[in-house]
């Protein structure tokens, strides 16, 4: 029986690590919004579902699967999409988000965050149902064939265990992982990156050492969503999506940015590992209903035992 | 008073019932039954989250718990509505205290999102249960007493005494103590420790009763709609209602969510019902653009954006400029030090105080006492551990070593509001004011800490406002405020808690040398009356005419304590200043 | 008499301030039109179901209209008034109140797909005395005594007690002999509702022993961990109750994964996730060929019409459940108005109770009749199977279009 139980661990232990990483680019996505700007987008899973339908159409009607093939189409598809997000991110922030957050809301009650909320409410209501009228209810994912196959690691310990790590996965995976340290390099070392921490870090004074607030929250904002839209094409192939998949995920999405602790990119990457872990390997011991609650439950036990999450800064006020 | 608010409630409570009386269509009835629904839900949401500011994005806990206890209560025990709505009340009283007790060590975001997951875990777990569907099981006897009418005016009915009575308590609280301790801890909640309330205690009765008032609103619900689903009482949108409603008409007041459902829900079920059908999601993509368009042109939500309107227009001709301070003039500005030097009581005592963070010692094994109705001024270049030392003086935060008297007795692990009780006011470096109260609204809630009643309070903040100079201004509103006047108001409110000793930070800063000359004028009549005054500053300018000794910070620790006169000679000073540079030269 | 809500609105309507119309209390004989409502889901989740119902109805109502009408009302023709649902029970509920109060002369109604929305719905439908014909296989909705609903599907419990013999019927005369089973379902009222029989004893009777029990809450993430457990049990059959169509592919493509899938482990579905043309969008045909369901009902030998209307009209590849039960329940309300010759409610729930139409054409098994409980009397199922990219009917035999193939292990 062992040798089963083993596998089991391992197997789910698998799933965790490859469904966590796409929830960890996921997050770094909405990390670098939450993070700069403090405004929570309850459209963020919505853009995400626009990143996954622009991957999709790049790939079955601009000659992207013709061009690419089914192996490495849809990655290219998704990395196209990326550029599109952005624009479409820019673009929000510029009209939209800009009004009611930034350094126009000093004034206004809550700091802006109502009017962030219900904007984004709206952003999403409208993403939602355009979505339906454009793209229509039926259900859609990127087709490959790998997302039905696997590279096998073992047999292990005699000819028993056998681990299966699912191909898609596992590419969209270290995609994930190569995009954050990019991301990472970008934030730490260049002049945008010194303007984003800056900004996110003390605004007001952010405007005195010369750095423009405004445009450093523009391209958070969309260099925020072109990484959410990115984790979706990534996701496309794998889960199949129509126009309300976005609220399955932005909650999943702030989970991780809070477990992660706020205003930390690597944070947020493992805050979403994290949940990825939990969520698939909690089918170990708990019946398989109760993902989503171990989900919750393990993130208030995080969050309230260690305000400032598992890698944020302890200076941070709770 | 309580007349003018209430009358137009009744007004437009009976209207609403003579219309719905008229509505003999059923769909309308529905329609008006579930507007109220949601408002109250607004207004139980409202109750918390927009008095207190601590945004709760999971409501929908309190709401399901009353939706399910219902429906259980019913379909397994028989029990009727009308006895389990009220005790659905207390179960989301309950969960209310109990997620409040352990949410509250979180802040703003971390609060909001967190409170996200509590419904969310619970309806996976309703799920598991084995409770997807529930039916309220149909009576043909005996309808009423299980609250099944076969005309829906019954519950639109119902839905208006519940409202009613909601807005009612919603205003109870809001002029009452209870409001104004919520309504400080918006503001600040560190400044609301420091004005001698408990805020813990506050913020468990504000979302103990939302709760409760949820729970109740869940049970209703269940009601009418007669099926009760994990998805349709837990879920995510369920939550988002309250917010949507609430935030749309405005945060803070009772007629926000009433405007917010009473334009939201017609409006988003006429979309449903004209286009729904006919172009699937069209009329979810105009109603989140109505959305968009409004909340853009009215950021605080409809209720305050007209009102401000209102106010511009009818409040031109306002009082004009009240430069004039109501308080006896001190004579000269020059100190006599020597009367404080002569040895009064010692009322606050620092013995060898340190704190450090991680490696910065912030504070180093600081000492000084503080004689009875005089005024000492801390100084220091930025840096100097000023802050940290007054946050320790009043129990912000806990010395590593060194001790805190106050007339002789320890303040160590005291809390903010009791040391506020026990006579230490305070102001902040930054001012939070509540922008559309008025002065005397804003003073008041620094007088409930010595007042039995309401009345008592209202006399208090009176009171310090004319101490503070203030009273010409008492009736405006504290955006129309100068920095100055602000400042002077911040003061009123520390003194509305009639203290013996006020902790003042920055007070002068950012001031005009008039302005601050006549801060000064005030500070120094409040000396007179016996009110021993402790202020830090980074510039030493001001303060020369106002304190009767300083000590000087540099490095967490005290450079030298002296009179003003000889510290402006004290070549250290000068150096800690400006250099050692300049102090070769000079 | 009790006063009914209907007469008892139209006199309170005299003095109505709102714009809306109320009723005449008495029908007019031989009324021009009849109007019967469609409730579905058209926006949010479910639309695509609610959709496919909306086909459904629209060609059984112009087929009715080009035959003439009801006869026995002087040949007055169907007016079809299609309402959305939403996607939650509390719109639902709305859509009814609104459906039953701006259409007072709707006679009988056909919805609400889903088993959630045809509660609430029906609550409401129930009080307004007005008849409700349903897909929906919740047992509930049909024993709450109600009157005025009736369901046309066998419920998800007689479902899951008929699919057993067939399954092994079909098993068997494939070539296969399972005797163990696991099971995946995920916790929608109906899937709860269909393995509840499972478990307490109808698997044990047919000689299937349950190895794997796996209940899951949808949408999943990633299939792994339920798999996993197949993979661990390796069973002789796996028995699948997916709702949502993303978790039909995340199942049956780690299926393939683990080496489990294209008929490895032979795969039964109940519902109609599985088997809608979104999966093609969503998977590769080779993975699904094989896969067999359990479905309330399927179009299959004798709807040939339909599915080339379909195919002519809305570009439809094949004729699922939703759209022909929805097709059968306009029918059987044109029989059941022939027969009563009085275009009210009342009289339509009064002839749909007496009804006794002979053998059933649109939906599987039995005869169009309804018990006191409102269920139609020996509703059957289908079986369908998906051959070379089409799910196709293999039972009952009166429907059947193909013969099962059972792949071997």
């Amino acid at each position: 029986m062992t040798p089963i139980l083993v596998e089991n661990f391992l197997q789910s232990l698998m799933a965790g690590l490859l469904v966590g990483a796409i929830y960890g680019l996921m997050c770094v996505g909405l990390a670098l919004i939450f993070g700069v700007m403090r405004v929570i987008n309850f459209a963020q899973g919505d853009f995400m579902m626009l990143g996954m339908y622009v991957a999709y159409f790049l790939f079955v009607a601009f000659g992207v699967q013709p061009t690419f093939g089914n192996i490495v189409g849809p990655y290219v598809a998704a990395f196209l999409a990326a550029p599109v997000m952005f624009g479409v991110g820019y673009l929000a922030h510029q009209f939209l988000i800009s009004r009611v957050s930034g350094t126009r809301t000093a004034q206004l009650e809550g700091e802006g965050h109502y009017a962030q909320l219900i904007l984004t409410l709206g952003i999403a209501l409208v993403l939602q149902n355009a979505g339906q009228m454009i793209f229509g209810s039926m259900v859609v994912s990127v087709r490959t064939p790998l997302s039905s196959s696997a590279w096998i690691i073992g047999p292990l310990w005699g000819d028993f265990v056998e681990i299966f790590v699912n191909k898609a996965r596992a590419i969209a995976a270290v995609v994930s992982l190569l995009v954050i340290a990019g991301l990472v390099l970008l934030i730490g070392s260049t002049r945008l990156g010194k303007a984003l921490r800056a900004s996110a870090d003390d605004p007001t004074a952010a405007t005195y050492i010369g750095v423009d607030v405004n445009f450093a929250h523009s391209i958070a904002f969309a260099l925020g969503t072109s990484i959410t839209a990115l984790a979706g094409g990534l996701l496309a192939p794998n889960y199949p999506f129509h126009p309300f998949v976005g609220l399955e995920y932005v909650i999943i999405m702030y989970a991780g940015v809070v477990l992660g602790g706020l205003g930390s990119i690597i944070g947020a990457f493992w805050g979403g590992m994290t949940i990825g872990i939990v969520q698939q390997m909690s089918a170990l011991v708990l019946p398989t209903q109760l993902q989503n609650s171990a989900i919750f439950v393990f993130f208030l036990l995080i969050v309230l035992l260690r305000p400032q999450g598992l890698f944020g800064r302890v200076t941070e006020r709770t | 008073m309580r007349l003018r608010t209430t009358l137009p409630l009744l007004v437009l409570a009976v209207a609403y019932a003579v219309i719905s009386f008229f509505v003999t269509n059923s769909y309308y009835q529905l329609m008006m039954t579930l507007v109220l629904v949601w408002a109250s839900f607004g207004l139980a949401w409202n109750l918390f989250s927009g008095y207190t500011g601590l945004i709760s994005f999971g409501h929908a806990v309190f709401f399901g718990l009353g939706a399910y206890f219902t429906a259980l209560g019913q379909i397994y025990f028989d029990f009727t509505p009308w006895l389990l709505i009220p005790v659905a009340a207390l179960v989301g009283g309950a969960a209310g205290l109990l997620i409040g007790a352990l949410t509250f060590r979180l802040r703003s975001h971390y609060f909001a999102l967190a409170m996200l997951a509590y419904p969310l875990a619970i309806l996976n777990v309703f799920m598991w249960l084995g409770y997807q569907e529930l039916t309220i099981p149909m009576k043909h006897k005996g309808a009423v007493l299980y609250m099944q009418f076969t005309d829906g005016r019954m519950y639109t009915l119902i839905a208006i005494v519940m409202t009613v009575a909601i807005v009612i308590l919603s205003q109870a609280v809001e002029r009452s103590r209870f409001g104004m301790a919520l309504i400080a801890i918006k503001q600040n909640e560190a400044a609301a420790e420091a004005a001698g309330i408990n805020t813990l205690v506050w913020k468990l009765r504000a979302i103990t009763l939302s709760g409760a008032i949820t729970g109740a609103i869940g049970a209703f619900y269940v009601m009418v709609l007669l099926v009760v689903t994990p998805e349709s009482v837990f879920g995510m949108l369920v939550s988002a209602q309250a917010l949507t409603v609430t935030m749309f008409g405005g945060v803070g007041t009772v007629w926000g969510p009433l405007i917010g459902a009473a334009i939201l829900i017609p409006t988003s079920q006429i979309l449903q019902a004209k286009l729904g059908a006919q172009f699937p999601g069209i009329e979810g993509v105009i109603y989140g653009l109505a959305i968009i368009v409004v909340i853009l042109s009215a950021p605080e939500g409809i209720f305050w954006r007209v009102r401000d309107k209102l106010r511009k227009r009818s409040g031109t001709t306002a009082v004009a400029e009240a430069v004039a301070i109501d308080v006896p003039t001190a004579g000269d500005a020059a100190p006599a030090a020597s009367v404080s030097q002569s040895g009064g009581q010692i009322i606050l005592s620092v013995r060898n105080l340190s704190k450090s963070f991680g490696g910065l010692k912030a504070v180093q094994n600081v000492s000084f006492d503080v004689q009875r109705g005089s005024i000492l001024g801390i100084i220091g270049p930025n840096g100097a551990g000023k802050t940290t030392l007054f946050n320790l003086l009043n129990g912000f935060q806990h010395p590593d070593a060194g001790e805190v008297m106050l007339d002789g007795h320890s303040v160590f692990g005291v809390t903010p509001h009791r040391l506020c009780e026990a006579g230490v006011g305070r102001t902040f470096q930054v001012m939070r004011p509540f922008p559309r109260l008025t002065v005397a609204e804003n003073v008041v809630i620094g007088a409930y800490v010595r007042a039995a009643n309401d009345a008592e309070a209202r006399e208090h903040a009176a009171n310090a406002i004319a101490r503070a100079g203030l009273t010409n201004v008492a009736h405006r509103v504290a955006s129309e405020l100068t920095t100055k006047e602000l400042r002077l108001m911040e003061l009123a409110r520390a003194l509305a808690g009639a203290p013996r000793l006020l902790l003042l930070d920055e007070t002068l800063a950012g001031l005009g040398a008039n302005e601050a000359a006549e801060v000064v004028t005030v500070l120094r009549a409040l000396a007179k009356q016996g009110i021993t005054i402790v202020i830090i500053e980074h510039t030493m300018h001001t303060m020369v005419r106002l304190v009767d000794r300083f000590v000087v910070l540099d490095h967490g620790a005290v450079l030298v304590e002296d009179t003003p006169q000889a510290i402006t000679r004290d070549s250290r000073v000068i150096e800690a200043y400006l250099g050692t540079k300049w102090s070769a030269h000079a | 008499m009790k006063l009914g809500r209907r007469q008892f609105l139209a006199s309170a309507g005299a003095t109505a301030l709102t714009a809306s119309l109320s009723a005449p209390a008495v029908w007019a004989q031989g009324a021009k039109e009849v109007e019967v409502g469609l409730l579905v889901p058209l926006s949010g989740l479910y639309a695509r179901f609610g959709t496919s119902c909306r086909q459904g109805a629209e060609m059984a109502v112009d087929r009715i209209n080009k035959e003439g009408g009801i006869k026995s009302l002087g040949g007055a023709k169907m007016k079809l008034v299609v309402v959305d649902a939403g996607d939650t029970a509390e719109k639902a509920k709305s859509a009814a109140q609104r459906m039953v109060a701006d259409y007072p002369n709707m006679v009988g109604v056909s919805g609400a797909y889903l088993s959630t929305l045809t509660l609430a719905a029906s609550e409401v439908t129930e009080r307004a005395k007005l008849p409700m014909l349903t897909l929906s296989y919740s047992d509930l909705i049909t024993d709450r005594g109600f009157k005025y609903i009736f369901q046309t599907s066998a419920t998800a419990a007689s479902q899951a007690k008929q699919a057993m013999p067939v399954v092994l019927k079909v098993a068997k005369s494939a070539g296969g002999d399972p005797k163990t089973v696991a099971i995946i379902t995920d916790n929608t009222a109906a899937s709860v509702a269909s393995v509840k029989p499972m478990r307490e004893g109808l698997l044990a009777e047919v000689g299937l022993k349950i190895v794997v029990d796996e209940t899951f809450t949808p949408p999943l993430a990633d299939a792994t961990p339920l798999v996993q457990k197949v993979r661990a049990a390796r069973p002789d059959l796996l028995f699948f109750l997916p709702t949502v169509i993303s978790d039909a592919k995340l199942v049956l493509e780690k299926m393939n994964e683990f080496g489990m899938g294209q008929g490895r482990v032979p795969t039964m579905a109940f519902g109609i996730a599985m088997f809608e043309p979104d999966m093609l969008q969503t998977m590769s045909p080779d993975l699904l060929q094989g896969m067999i369901g359990s479905i309330g009902s399927w179009g299959g030998k004798g709807h040939e019409g339909i599915a080339s209307e379909l195919k002519a009209k809305y570009k439809e590849p094949w004729v699922d459940q939703n759209v022909i039960s929805t097709y059968g329940d306009f029918i059987v309300m044109r029989d059941a108005l022939e027969k009563s010759g009085k275009a009210d409610r009342e009289s339509l729930a009064t002839s749909l109770h007496t009804l006794d139409g002979g053998p059933s054409k649109y939906y599987p098994g039995g005869v169009i009749k309804f018990d006191e409980k409102g269920r139609r009397v020996d509703a059957g199922l289908a079986i369908i199977q998906w051959q070379s990219g089409t799910p196709v009917t293999i039972y009952p035999d009166s429907l059947a279009v193909a013969k099962p193939m059972w792949s071997k292990k």
